[in-house]
C-alpha cells in the first residue's frame, strides 16, 4: 500500500493501474486519454501514474500502443481457489458490457451478444449467476424514484418521507466509480448532486448476501461474490470500506457470526474472466447457450443497455415516464440519448398525473469525461445549467469501452503473431 | 603541382543535400539509440526526444533531391549480383591486402545502391511513422500506432547499423570523401578505376574555353 | 599552389519527361499510400465501440420486457424482502454516501 497516498480510505486499493517503465516509450498517447492528468513524465521519458489523482479508469491501459500500463490488482487466482473450494458458493455478477465484448478474446467478432455462451461457461467454471442487469433494473427503481422525488420537490415543493427537503438538481448518476471518484477528488461541492443510489455492482453484492441467501439457500459467509466488470475502477469501488452493508444487516439480524465480509469480495475484469476460462480450458466460443437459473438473472431490456452511453438515461426515462404519467413511454426507444456525441441532450414534457400538471425535464448524457465534462460542470457549479438529470460515464462510448474490456486488436492479429520474432521488442 | 584531370562528380546542390542528411541523421541515430535503451533520467530522456523530433524535421527537408537519385539506385544488372558475390573487393583489400577484379560499376557501385535504397525507403518510413508517433499517437487505433512503432524501430535500427559501414567506407575511399564533403571533384584516374561504366558513358570533356 | 582545375563533367544527368513522370508517380504513390491508410483507420477507430453498443441495443430490442418497473423478479424482490424503492431497507442496503477526498484522508 502506498504510504503517502492521500485520497484513499483505509482498505481501498490505491494504484490499480501502474505503468511498466521498460515498455513505456514516453509518446504521451496515454496523457490524452487521462481524465485527470494523473500521468506524469516528460515527453520521451518513461511515464508514471500519480495515484492520488488517478481514477483507475483504465483508459490509459486500453489505449497505450505499447501495452505499458498494467493492473496491479489481480484476483484470478483467488477466484479460482474459491471455485474449487467446496465450502464456497461463488456468485458471478455479470455486467451488461461484458457479454458483448468477451467473445473477442475467443475469436468472435466485436459486439457479438454472447450471453448464453457466457452463462454456460460460467456454470462450467462453477459460478452461480447473478446478472448485473437485474441489479441495473433495481438501480432504476431506486434512482428513478429518487429523481422523481427531487423533481417533484423542486417543482411542487414535495418533501421526503420524514419531512426532509428533496436533494438538489441537477441529479447526477452514480453508477460509474471513476466519475464518483472524480467528483470526490475534484468537485466535492457537487457531492449532494450525486444520486445516493449505489452502482448496480454494489447493489448486487448487498442483495446477494442478504436476499440471495434464500435464493441459493446458503449462509452469507459462504457466499463469495465476484463482480465481472468491463471496468478497472470497479476493483477500487468494491474495496471501499463502507460497502459491507450486507454484513451489518446480517449481524443486526443475528445471522452473521465471525469476521466481517464486504458486499463484493473480488472483481474480475472481462480480460480477467477470459484468462480464468482459458486456465480452465473453457472455450467460450464453443459453448452452447443456456439461460439463467434464478430470478437474480432475470433482467429487462432497460437493464441491458446500461453498458452504453445514454443507456442509463434511456432506462430511467422509460420508468420515470410511466411513474409520473401513469402511461408507458411510446415508443420505448429514446433515440436522442443514443450515439457517440460527447454531450447529448433531450427534453421530455410529461403530464404529472399526481399533480395534473405538465413538467418539462431537461436531460443530458455525457461520456468521455476527459474531453467533455468541464463545460457541463462549470455551468452546474455556476448554477446556470439547464439540466435536471445528467448521466455521466467516464469512458468514451460508455462501459462497453471500459478499461477492463478486451483490448481491441483492430484487425492486426497477424502482427501479434509475428511480434515475438523480433527479440529486441 | 602537376595538372590533375578532374571530374565534377557531386555538384553543390548534391553536396548540400548530403550535408542536410548528415546534420539530421547523426543526431537522429544517436538520440534514437538513447530512446531505445532508456539509460538516462527524466530530463535527459526528454531532451533526447526533443532533439530527435527536431532533427526529424530536418530529415524531412532533405528529401527533395530524390528523383534523380531514385533512377540511379534502382537501375540493376547482373553485375550487381557479381559485385556482392565478392563484396566489392573490400574485405580482400582491407583484411588480406589483396586487390581482386570487380565487375564494372556505374556512378554508384552495388553496395552504394543498396544503401541508397535503404535510405530512400527506410527514410520515408521513418519520416511518416515518426511524424505520426510524434503528432497523433492517441488518435490512431492503438494497434496501428504499435505497428508504426515497430516499423520505426526496425528501420531505425537498419539504418543505424548500416551507418558505420557507410561512414567507414566513405572515409576509407579518400578521393570520394573529398568529392562529397569538400569540393565535389574526383580525379579521372580514380573514377576510371571505380566507376568505369560511368566514365565511359556519361562523362564528357570540357572544352579548353570552359 | 596551382588551383586544380576541372577538366570533365557529367553529361547532363537529367531525366526524360517519361522517366520523371514514372519515378515521380511512384514516389508520390509511395508517400500517399500511408496517408490514405492513416485516414482510413482513423475513421474506423470507433467501429468496435459501435459494434459492442449495437449488441446491447439488440439485447434490449429482442427482450420480452423492456422497462425496469415491469421486471417481475425485481417486484418479487421488493415484495419478499426489499420493501419498496427508497424505503427503509433500500436506504440501508442500496444507497450510500460519498466522501470529500480533497481533505487528505489518512490511509
Amino acid at each position: 500500500m502506498n504510504a503517502t497516498a492521500k485520497t484513499y480510505q483505509a482498505g481501498e486499493i490505491p494504484g490499480v493501474i501502474a505503468i511498466r517503465a521498460s515498455d513505456c516509450k514516453g509518446c504521451d498517447a496515454c496523457k490524452r486519454h487521462c481524465p485527470t492528468g494523473a500521468i506524469t513524465g516528460a515527453f520521451g521519458a518513461t511515464h508514471s501514474i500519480d495515484v492520488d489523482a488517478c481514477l483507475s479508469c483504465g483508459q490509459c491501459l486500453i489505449n497505450c500502443p505499447f501495452g505499458a500500463p498494467y493492473e496491479t490488482a489481480d484476483s484470478v487466482e483467488n477466484v479460482l481457489a474459491r471455485l474449487q473450494d467446496r465450502t464456497s458458493t461463488v456468485v458471478g455478477i455479470i455486467a451488461p458490457a461484458v457479454r458483448v465484448a468477451i467473445g473477442e478474446d475467443f475469436g468472435l467478432p466485436a459486439g457479438t451478444l454472447a450471453t448464453g455462451k457466457l452463462y454456460t461457461a460460467m456454470k462450467k467454471a462453477g459460478f452461480e449467476i447473478f446478472d448485473n442487469n437485474f441489479a441495473a433494473d433495481l438501480t432504476i427503481m431506486e434512482e428513478g424514484s429518487e429523481f422523481i422525488a427531487r423533481a417533484r420537490g423542486a417543482v411542487f415543493g414535495e418533501k421526503g418521507a420524514h419531512g426532509e427537503a428533496a436533494g438538489p438538481l441537477p441529479q447526477f448518476t452514480s453508477c460509474c466509480p471513476a466519475w464518483v471518484r472524480f467528483v470526490e477528488t475534484k468537485y466535492p461541492s457537487l457531492i449532494p448532486h450525486l444520486s445516493s443510489a449505489k452502482s448496480p455492482q454494489q447493489m448486487a453484492g448487498a442483495v446477494a448476501k442478504t436476499y440471495g441467501t434464500k435464493v441459493w439457500n446458503k449462509p452469507a459467509d459462504r457466499l463469495y461474490t465476484v463482480g465481472i466488470m468491463p471496468c478497472t475502477a470497479k476493483k477500487l469501488e468494491a474495496s471501499r470500506p463502507e460497502f459491507n452493508q450486507a454484513f451489518l444487516y446480517n449481524r443486526r439480524n443475528n445471522t452473521a457470526a465471525g469476521a466481517a465480509y464486504p458486499d463484493v469480495d473480488a472483481v474480475l475484469t472481462t480480460r480477467d474472466l477470459s484468462r480464468l476460462f482459458k486456465k480452465l480450458n473453457i472455450d467460450l466460443a464453443a459453448q452452447k447457450d443456456s439461460a439463467g437459473d434464478t430470478l437474480l438473472a432475470d433482467y429487462t431490456g432497460a437493464g441491458a443497455i446500461f453498458g452504453n452511453t445514454g443507456g442509463v438515461m434511456e432506462a430511467a426515462v422509460r420508468t420515470a415516464c410511466a411513474v409520473i404519467t401513469g402511461k408507458e413511454l411510446t415508443p420505448l426507444d429514446f433515440r436522442p440519448v443514443r450515439g457517440l456525441k460527447g454531450v447529448k441532450s433531450a427534453s421530455v414534457t410529461l403530464c404529472d398525473a399526481k399533480y395534473n400538471q405538465d413538467v418539462t425535464l431537461h436531460l443530458a448524457v455525457v461520456h468521455n469525461i476527459a474531453q467533455n465534462i468541464d463545460p457541463l460542470l462549470r455551468d452546474v457549479l455556476a448554477g446556470t445549467s439547464p439540466y435536471h438529470f445528467i448521466e455521466v460515464m467516464n469512458c468514451p462510448g460508455g462501459c462497453v469501452n471500459g478499461g477492463g474490456q478486451p483490448v481491441y486488436g483492430n484487425g492486426s492479429s497477424w502482427l501479434g503473431a509475428i511480434r515475438p520474432w523480433f527479440a529486441w521488442n | 603541382m602537376h595538372h590533375e584531370l578532374l571530374i565534377l562528380k557531386h555538384p553543390l546542390r548534391v553536396r548540400m543535400f548530403h550535408y542536410l542528411l548528415i546534420v539530421s541523421f547523426l543526431p537522429l541515430a544517436v538520440t534514437g539509440v538513447i530512446l531505445y535503451f532508456k539509460p538516462f533520467g527524466e530530463s535527459a530522456m526528454n531532451l533526447a526526444m526533443q532533439i530527435h523530433a527536431a532533427a526529424g524535421a530536418f530529415f524531412l527537408l532533405a528529401f527533395d533531391r530524390v528523383l534523380l537519385f531514385v533512377k540511379r539506385v534502382f537501375t540493376f544488372s547482373l553485375d550487381d549480383v557479381r559485385w556482392f558475390a565478392v563484396l566489392g573487393g573490400y574485405p580482400q583489400k582491407l583484411l588480406l591486402g589483396r586487390k581482386i577484379s570487380v565487375p564494372p560499376m556505374g556512378k554508384y557501385n552495388s553496395g552504394q545502391k543498396l544503401f541508397g535504397i535503404c535510405v530512400l525507403i527506410g527514410g520515408a518510413v521513418l519520416i511518416i511513422s515518426g511524424l505520426a508517433l510524434w503528432a497523433f499517437p492517441h488518435l490512431l487505433p492503438r494497434a496501428a500506432t504499435a505497428y508504426l512503432g515497430l516499423l520505426h524501430t526496425f528501420f531505425g535500427w537498419l539504418l543505424t547499423l548500416f551507418l558505420p559501414v557507410h561512414l567507414f567506407l566513405g572515409v576509407y575511399m579518400a578521393d570520394d570523401f573529398k568529392a562529397m564533403i569538400l569540393h565535389g571533384r574526383i580525379p579521372l584516374a580514380e573514377a576510371r578505376e571505380m566507376s568505369p561504366c560511368w566514365v565511359e558513358k556519361e562523362v564528357i570533356a570540357l572544352s579548353e574555353n570552359g | 599552389m596551382e588551383k586544380q582545375s576541372l577538366s570533365y563533367i557529367e553529361n547532363q544527368p537529367a531525366l526524360s519527361r517519361r522517366e520523371f513522370i514514372t519515378i515521380g508517380g511512384i514516389v508520390v504513390a509511395f508517400l500517399a499510400l500511408p496517408v490514405v491508410w492513416i485516414r482510413t483507420i482513423v475513421a474506423s477507430n470507433n467501429d468496435y465501440i459501435r459494434a459492442r453498443t449495437k449488441g446491447l441495443y439488440q439485447d434490449d430490442a429482442r427482450a420480452a420486457v423492456r422497462v425496469s418497473h415491469a421486471n417481475k423478479s425485481v417486484a418479487r424482490y421488493y415484495r419478499e424482502f426489499g420493501g419498496e424503492p427508497l424505503g427503509h431497507l433500500s436506504h440501508e442496503l442500496l444507497h450510500t454516501s460519498y466522501i470529500n477526498r480533497t481533505k487528505g484522508l489518512v490511509s
